[in-house]
């Protein structure tokens, strides 16, 4: 087991684990249940019952239904009582109308503030549209609405499968929407007419009503037959969410709003009796409010709505006064399917409301058996009670369509509506349900994963020699470690078993099929892997000395890390988490600024107390020179970084104020904008031709191919005609042409670098003076050593290998760098161009201040280790600040779809994928960059590859620690209302970053791997040669 | 932590702590009754401020204070104008520093110039003027960068704590100001404002308590301990 813990890349092993148990987590959080788009037909109406004929179509017709569906925003169920609604109160009394307790789909709801600019409109439509989202899609659809059917279709939030409207209209029904536009954008192209309000204003609450009221009179009026226009008639009235939004539930202005609705009702119902049709009307509210106005909580204020059932004509309430019956919002949808005579759609799981299943039994009972039906074909299972229950209804159903007996009419009605019940019950869980045996297990597993990166941390930031001395007290054989392998994996995967069943859990995770035993197995292995590894770990680690080496910097920086992750815990600091990062980062400027000023004033004072002390050392002075010059540096840092702040307003509650990147799109500063631009790329390019010194010894070509790259840039920008230029042509210039030469010189330069490195080019005698100059890449036998290794020539290294393994693997690196700062600058948005070369600058400047050598006037003290892991939480930070002065949250509305389309003619998921990742985490992949890059110009291999195993394992503590800590607080939240808006979309953000990550991490590991794999060849090479 | 040699400093630093612990949680509450805590960033408010310069050059004058006759001739022989002059100049400098730090690190820039402007006037105030009072300019500057040592100085020792400590508690005053609860003390410059005042109300406590506890430790030997504790966290920052 100690050379899994002594392996470098035990660490990135451990992280592709806890994706897989991410991936565990998802599965069992998001819900199980996938919307499969089936769309219905009449024709699938049953035309027989239990083998006994009936006519489908005939039986279900329900008549000629004109149908209104009157959505009143915010109305909870205190509201429609006589009180507030004199005249639906009366209906209610008398019996024409029917009252039902509907429990709403919790909404989640973030109102804008504040008149934004248009750049930002969309990004609040979205929000608006997630918020209506439920509400309407379990009442058209008449099925509960999973977060993927919301995650899947972000930037086009139309819901694509089946529901009302559609079965609707292909049956040739008018469907008429007046009101909030959220229906238009979801049930695109449905409708026969429409007029949609905006209700972005919240301040306005008359205006929003009276556009709705205002066609009424028109659409209301019957037809010469005395017919209506319409079948379908949507009416959304918001004025009453934003009385409660803007006063509270008991405001004054309440009452008459409510009377006006009160009175709108009254005009539908007084025009629906002229009609010689039938016609009912459905009052409804989406979800309620609280007295003091919002909504978003789970009280029964809020969740519980009124839906008011009105038909005309001789319609009278079969319930009992007082609060009605409770239904459930997806029963809208089948109910109001079966008047337009439309067949049920595809995947609801809805009843029909009781008081509109006809009089007559055998229609009732086929009504009743069409739902049990369509309930059954959604996979519900075949050995369940309520199914069984369904089979017996079916055959008293058939009995009597057979024999007409009344006695098995109503015993098949009672089968029916029990087996109903439960069905919908079920189908409605199984939808919201989470898995959370899988869900424990994920948790328990990320957490040990978190638990076992730390030890392997800690046991990696021990000096080298103590760690060499901890090794090797007692070998084990390997069989014996075999055997105690084996062992434990036994105890675990019975503790598994044994758990799978105490808890009797239907999770798919205990159900032993084929696929998910294979999981089961691999989370037996992990556990016991991960338990020998910590094992070991903790018996080796002993000597923790050099944290006390942390001074005030790095304890700001890890107790930060640390506590970032547990702000999750309320939700608010999961929306603004930029202000977390912001004022952590401000924090660390502030202790930087400070200790700069230290050393200025240090240095001062030693110049007039002590002036002959300092000349004494020359060396001293050098250094308190370059230290000087760092306050000017960081005060400058400090602005940009403040003008950076100012770029993109996100997060949730400040979203709407103004901007600079506003500013920057105005038509009227179109020159500034291409300013910045201008400037990001030629910075770029500049910090782009400083890394080329770290390559290898062809400087010019790398330069020319660095030079072209940003030049296809700028093509690009004027192409897309961001940039305005001199020369005109260019514009006519295709852009997709342009970004595949920009690839293409990429991979040039990459395939040119590795072959100047293999020496093809030495041949050719293109650069046999500078080759003399600069030995990087040469292999050579340093002259000192020729006399050690006579004895064992074969065992020794007469030849400078790691040298040059250093150098290709500094050279790459840099290489890599400069790539991603291309490629992101390519992608990014004009405004946000100034971010790549300003990560890169902060990065140089942050890594220089944070030295632990700053201060010491002592030369000596081996800071390395403490250097390495303040070095790698500081580029951690400055990529997660970056990621925000970018624009991006923790919302799927900030994710930027443009940049998936750069330079790609036509859809292909898995670019337009990569290319949105990298531009969302631009500013973590360039630090990241930068911190390997950095590493790799250490002093030797050895002490590089130290550094580099010390970072990989704090990066992925971090990682797999920020996760497992926020699958707790999904957990705790996961039914808090916010869930949507909020936890979800942080959570595959976090889920995204891990995989990016890994990524990152995997690269390094291939570069090292390219190095020994070029080392070895060349050392067969040489062996082969020489024989 | 402070040291028990010079009984009269000890008497001295306890009773302008207590001093403070008394006149600013009073000028508090005064302004909170009249309703006048949210505007403490508006101009108007200024008199806070002046009352507060008076206060801390009150308990100067009492700290500096001596009954040694040879110090006060040496001191006579300074210039004091000119120290005056030179503090002043010093101190506006200081606030310039803080009006253009705190504007870096997070204040709007093109607006509410006068809530940070009355913000850095009180840092200044609470953080620098006592210092400069006591010590003087470049003394000061040095304390409290941490160059010079302040030894067995038991009066600086707590003035360079109280500028710290304001320091803290405006920068985590600045917590509360990305809360979602709309309340009208989230208003810049105000929980700065307040988290500056308390930090230096805080020290002051500190004070008090770590007097306390050095005196009780005369009686009871056991308490000791607890000063250890202290004093290794001291010397470990």
């Amino acid at each position: 087991m100690q050379s899994w813990l002594q392996n470098r890349w035990t660490s990135l092993c451990l992280l592709v684990i806890a994706i897989g148990a991410l991936m565990l987590f998802l599965y069992g959080f998001f819900p199980l249940k996938y919307h499969s788009g089936t769309l219905a037909h009449m024709d699938d109406l049953p035309n027989f019952i239990d083998g006994v004929s009936i006519d489908g179509h005939e039986v279900y017709n329900s008549g000629e239904n004109t149908v209104i569906l009157m959505v009143i925003d915010g109305l909870r169920y205190d509201f429609a009582t006589e009180e507030y609604m004199p005249y639906t109160g009366q209906l209610l009394k008398n019996k024409s109308a029917c009252i039902y307790v509907s429990v709403a789909e919790p909404p989640t709801v973030t109102m804008p503030r504040i008149k934004s600019p248009e750049r930002k409109k969309e990004k609040a439509q979205w929000r608006r549209t997630i918020n209506f989202w439920r509400d309407i899609f379990a009442m058209m659809t008449g099925s509960v609405s999973t977060f993927a059917d919301v995650a899947l279709n972000f930037g086009a939030p139309a819901v694509r499968g089946d529901s009302v409207l559609r079965v609707a209209a292909s049956r040739g029904r008018r469907s008429i929407m007046y009101g909030d536009d959220t229906w238009l954008r979801l049930f695109p192209g449905l409708w026969a007419e429409y007029d949609g309000t905006t209700s972005f204003y919240v301040t306005d609450y008359t205006e929003v009503d009276n556009n709705v009221t205002r066609h009424l009179d028109k659409v209301l009026t019957p037809d010469e037959n005395k017919k209506p226009t319409f079948d379908f008639l949507v009416l959304h009235y918001l004025g009453l969410d934003h009385i409660g939004h803007l006063e509270g539930a008991r405001s004054p202005m309440i009452k008459p709003k409510l009377l006006e609705m009160d009175g709108v009702v009254k005009k539908i119902f007084t025009a629906m009796q002229t009609w010689d049709r039938a016609g009912t009307l459905i009052v409804c509210g989406d979800h309620g409010m609280r007295d003091a106005g919002g909504h978003g909580g789970a009280s029964p204020a809020e969740l519980l709505v009124p839906l008011v059932l009105a038909r005309t004509p001789d319609f009278v309430c079969p319930h009992s006064k007082g609060p009605g019956p409770t239904v459930a919002q997806v029963d809208v949808a089948p109910s109001v399917a079966w008047l337009l005579n439309a067949p049920i759609p595809g995947e609801s799981v809805g009843r029909m409301l009781p008081a509109l299943l006809p009089s007559d039994s055998r229609q009732h009972l086929y009504l009743l058996h069409v739902l049990a039906a369509h309930n059954a074909r959604q996979g519900v299972p075949t050995n369940a009670e309520f199914y069984k229950q369904f089979q017996r209804a079916q055959t008293q159903f058939a009995h009597y369509l057979a024999t007409g007996q009344k006695s098995a009419a109503k015993i098949a009605k009672d089968f029916y509506e029990e087996s109903l019940e439960a069905m919908s019950r079920y189908l409605s869980e199984q939808t919201v349900d989470l898995d959370m045996f899988a869900i424990g297990i994920a948790v328990f597993l990320l957490y040990f994963i978190a638990v076992t990166l730390l030890c392997v941390t800690l046991y990696s930031l021990q000096p080298e020699h103590s760690r060499k001395t901890s090794t090797g007290h007692h070998h084990r054989s390997t069989a014996g470690s075999f055997l105690a392998f084996i062992i434990v994996l036994f105890i675990c995967s019975t503790t598994l078993v044994i758990s799978c069943f105490i808890t009797e859990t239907k999770s798919q995770f205990c159900s032993f099929n084929s696929a998910w035993i294979l999981v089961f197995g691999l989370t037996a292995c992990v556990i016991t892997m991960v338990y020998f590894i910590t094992k070991t770990a903790i018996e080796n680690t002993r000597d923790l000395t050099i944290l006390k080496d942390l001074n005030l910097i790095d304890y700001l920086l890890i107790f930060g890390t640390v506590f970032h992750s547990w702000s999750f815990f309320g939700t608010s600091f999961i929306e603004e988490e930029h202000m977390t990062w912001y004022f952590f980062w401000n924090t660390l400027m502030l202790f930087i600024l400070l200790r700069t000023v230290v050393v200025v004033l240090m240095y001062l004072g030693k110049m007039f107390v002590g002036a002959t002390e300092v000349q004494e050392k020359p060396e001293l002075h050098k250094r308190m020179d370059i230290n000087i010059g760092l306050l000017p540096k960081w005060v400058l840092l400090i602005a940009l970084h403040r003008y950076l702040k100012t770029m993109n307003q996100t997060g949730d509650r400040w979203l709407f104020l103004p901007d600079t990147a506003d500013w920057l799109n105005a038509p009227e500063n179109a020159v500034f904008l291409q300013a910045h631009l201008v400037v990001g790329t030629l910075l770029t390019l500049i910090i782009c031709l400083w890394n080329v010194r770290c390559m290898n010894n062809v400087m010019h070509m790398h330069t020319a191919f660095t030079v072209l790259a940003t030049g296809c840039i700028l093509c690009y920008r004027i192409s897309t005609k961001a940039l305005d230029s001199p020369f005109d042509y260019i514009q006519s210039w295709d852009p997709v042409n342009i970004v595949n030469l920009f690839w293409g010189l990429l991979i040039a330069q990459f395939v040119f670098e590795i072959l100047t490195y293999v020496g093809i080019f030495r041949s050719c005698g293109v650069n046999s003076l500078k080759t003399q100059s600069n030995k990087k890449f040469v292999y050579n036998k340093p002259k000192a050593k020729t006399e050690d290794y006579f004895y064992d020539p074969l065992a020794e290294e007469p030849w400078n290998l790691e040298e040059v393994k250093l150098s290709l693997a500094c050279s790459i690196s840099h290489l890599m760098l400069n790539y991603l700062m291309l490629i992101v600058i390519l992608l990014m948005r004009p405004h946000n161009v100034i971010m790549v070369p300003s990560v890169y600058i902060t990065c140089m400047l942050t890594s220089k201040c944070v030295n632990h050598k700053l201060l010491d006037t002592r030369p000596g003290r081996d800071t390395e280790i403490v250097d390495t892991l303040s070095q790698v939480l500081v580029h951690l930070w400055i990529g997660q600040v970056f990621f925000f002065y970018q624009g991006n949250s923790n919302s799927l509305a900030s994710v930027d779809l443009g940049a998936g389309y750069v330079g790609l003619r036509e859809y292909s998921a898995w670019r337009v994928a990569l290319r949105m990742g990298l531009h969302a985490y631009g500013g973590p992949a360039v630090a990241g960059a930068a911190l390997f890059a950095r590493l790799a110009a250490a002093p030797s291999w050895h002490r590089y590859l130290q550094a580099l195993w010390q970072t990989t394992n704090v990066l992925a503590l971090h990682r797999v620690y920020a996760v497992s800590l926020y699958c707790i607080v999904t957990i705790f939240f996961r039914h808090h209302l916010y869930v949507w808006t909020v936890f979800s979309p942080k959570l595959l953000y976090d889920f995204v970053a891990t995989v990016f990550t890994t990524q990152a991490l995997t690269s390094i590991a291939q570069i090292v791997g390219l190095t020994h794999f070029t080392s070895w060849l060349a050392k067969t090479l040489t062996y082969k040669s020489k024989l | 932590m402070f040291s028990l040699n010079n009984q009269l400093e000890l008497r001295k630093v306890t009773i302008s702590s207590l001093l403070t612990c008394i006149y600013l949680p009073s000028i508090v509450t005064v302004i909170s009754y009249k309703g006048l805590l949210y505007s403490v960033g508006n101009g108007s408010s200024f008199y806070i401020l002046v009352l507060i310069f008076f206060a801390e050059l009150l308990k100067s004058f009492y700290l500096n204070a001596t009954n040694d006759i040879q110090a006060k001739r040496s001191k006579a022989n300074k210039n004091r104008v000119g120290d005056i002059l030179k503090s002043f100049v010093f101190l506006l400098v200081a606030l310039f520093c803080f009006f253009i730090g705190i504007m870096l690190f997070g204040a709007p820039i093109l607006d509410c110039h006068e809530e940070t402007l009355m913000l850095s006037s009180l840092m200044s105030l609470l953080a620098v003027f006592p210092l400069i009072a006591h010590s003087g300019v470049e003394a000061s500057m040095q304390l409290l960068f941490g160059i010079k040592n302040y030894g067995r100085d038991t009066i600086t020792e707590m003035l360079v704590n109280n500028s710290i400590m304001t320091v803290c508690g405006a920068w985590l005053g600045a917590v509360v100001i990305p809360l979602d609860w709309n309340t009208p003390w989230q208003q810049w410059p105000v929980p700065c404002y307040l988290g500056a005042i308390s930090g230096y109300l805080l020290s002051n406590v500190f004070t008090v308590f770590k007097v306390i506890l050095l005196s009780a430790a005369q009686k009871y030997p056991t308490i000791n301990s607890i000063i250890n504790f202290l004093n290794n966290l001291h010397s470990a920052k």
